[in-house]
């Protein structure tokens, strides 16, 4: 349990030097059950537990490991960013799980979170092929891409913000949008390389001039994963600034700016709102994979798309 | 038929001093340093109120208060709270004497199989400590993690809200035998 995060990356690089298979454990409450299950779990885990600077949460500034309670009690925080951490799993769940953790969340597949003897039944799957090499059981005869689905509601309240992610390795730090954040690859999930953290988010103050509204579909109120989710931001003012994005559909959480930008083109008040909630749900692919049918979710799509729209207000 | 493939065990970890505060009794052991807390506290603490329910943060049944804040033992690391002051359900009673919300959870009928109702009393007390006179939508909020498969959790809500009443009055709420809500609400009799 490294107590800062130099001696954080100086252990991470002592395992990368010996050639050692280790995973970064934050709030714990992804991680442990895919452990439990024997889902691809590695010899060692380096704990960010004592690490204080992840700690830090001002309006501007989210620390990997803020807690998303704390998020969520937070009164300086942005509406939509504790709307979105409130939403996620339960009251307990939560006092544990960190923002980091909730944006590098493993993606989760019908076929993957289960038990091992499960797994073993199916001849396991893609994702944790126990060196049998086996194919996805989503997609049949294809054992390239995993299509397990990115199922975090932070990811598209923090997108429509235009967060900036900071990463730490033992090679240095860098940042980035956190749309470029993301890699359309159920098992690479992110940018991340081996022995490299997510060390804070920044939000621009200009974020919280922006109105925001989180849409989540879900089997139950609590504690259940999004099936579908749409966050959509805007300033109250001119079209050109809203953002739509949406998460739980696909292996990445999705910016949908391109279907914002077309339709604002020639904006046509109440029927412009059918129209992009229509492109947004031909523009996502969801498989068969979660507790909901594809087809449902997808159309859940353009009704969360046109509610969130509706709810901020858009004529 | 080919042998499956299983994941090959893992290499044992290193052992590591543990030293915690439970139930307000110093507890030092030597521990497993990948130990989950929900074993530390059955296995080598004896603290067997600590329920083993999902084992994967669904059911809530493994609360505990971790420096007064209800945590879920199954998905924490001992040795995250290392040196920390935890209470599990044993510590909530006083010697032979019940607390409020045990009483209340046995008067109300807020625990009928019993095994989730560690997990409801942590969960509660927190609740309780930080406000003793929640609204039933903040009860409700409160015990959001924690799954009951026999009560149906409306006496677990009149459990905690009378439990509440006895915190702040320092008497019984109301004589549990009443009826606590109407089972025909709507219906007036034959003259009204």
């Amino acid at each position: 349990m490294p107590n800062n995060l130099a001696e954080a990356m100086e252990v991470a690089g002592r395992f990368i030097a010996a050639g050692e298979e280790f995973d970064w454990i934050a709030g714990g409450t992804d991680l442990i059950p895919n452990y439990k299950w024997h889902l691809n779990p590695k010899p060692n885990v380096i704990s960010l537990a004592n690490i204080s600077e992840l700690n830090q949460l001002t309006r501007t500034h989210i620390g990997a490991m803020v807690r998303l309670q704390d998020l969520t009690e937070n009164e300086e925080m942005h509406p939509l960013l504790a709307t979105a951490a409130g939403s996620i799993a339960s009251v307990m769940i939560r006092r544990s799980a960190t923002v980091g953790g909730n944006i590098c969340l493993d993606t989760r597949c019908f076929w993957y979170n289960q038990s091992e003897d499960w797994r073993q039944s199916i001849d396991w799957c893609h994702k944790c092929d126990c060196g049998t090499e086996a194919d996805c059981r989503v997609i049949q005869n294809q054992n390239d891409l995993c299509v397990a689905t990115y199922q975090a509601d932070l990811a598209p309240a923090l997108i429509c913000l235009n967060a900036t992610i900071h990463l730490a390795s033992p090679n240095g730090l860098r940042e980035m949008p956190l749309s470029d954040f993301f890699e359309l690859d159920g098992m690479k999930k992110n940018v991340l390389n081996r022995g490299e953290i997510v060390t804070h988010i920044t939000l621009l103050e200009d974020s919280y001039s922006l109105i925001g509204t989180y849409h989540k579909l879900s089997q139950r109120e609590t504690w259940d994963f999004p099936e579908a989710g749409i966050a959509a931001t805007w300033d109250g003012k001119s079209l050109s600034s809203l953002k739509i994005a949406s998460t739980g559909i696909e292996s990445i959480p999705r910016d949908h700016s391109e279907q914002v930008e077309a339709a604002i083109e020639s904006w046509n008040g109440s029927q412009s709102i059918d129209e992009l909630s229509e492109s947004v749900r031909k523009s996502v692919k969801p498989v068969n994979n979660t507790g909901f049918q594809p087809s449902y979710r997808r159309k859940m799509v353009k009704v969360l798309t046109r509610r969130s729209l509706k709810q901020l207000g858009i004529k | 038929m080919t042998k499956p493939n299983r994941i090959p065990m893992l290499p044992q970890a290193g052992n590591r001093q543990w030293s915690a505060s439970v139930n307000e009794k110093s507890v030092s052991k030597s521990i497993p340093s990948d130990a989950v807390l929900l074993d530390v506290l059955r296995d080598r603490v004896g603290t067997l109120g600590v329920k083993r329910g999902c084992d994967m943060g669904t059911c809530g049944c493994c609360a505990v208060l971790v420096d007064g804040e209800p945590r879920l033992s199954c998905l924490t690391m001992a040795a995250e709270v290392d040196g920390k002051k935890i209470t599990t359900v044993e510590g909530l009673a006083d010697g032979h004497h019940l607390a409020p919300l045990q009483e209340t959870f046995t008067t109300y009928g807020g625990s009928q199989c019993g095994f989730c109702s560690p997990g409801f009393l942590i969960v509660a007390s927190a609740l309780l400590e930080k406000n003793n006179d929640p609204t039933d939508e903040e009860i409700k909020n409160a015990v959001e993690g924690n799954l009951c498969r026999c009560t149906g959790y409306q006496p677990i809500v009149d459990s905690i809200r009378a439990a509440g009443k006895i915190l702040r009055d320092g008497k019984e709420a109301t004589n549990p035998t009443d009826p606590h809500s109407n089972p025909h609400p709507g219906f007036k009799g034959d003259d009204s």
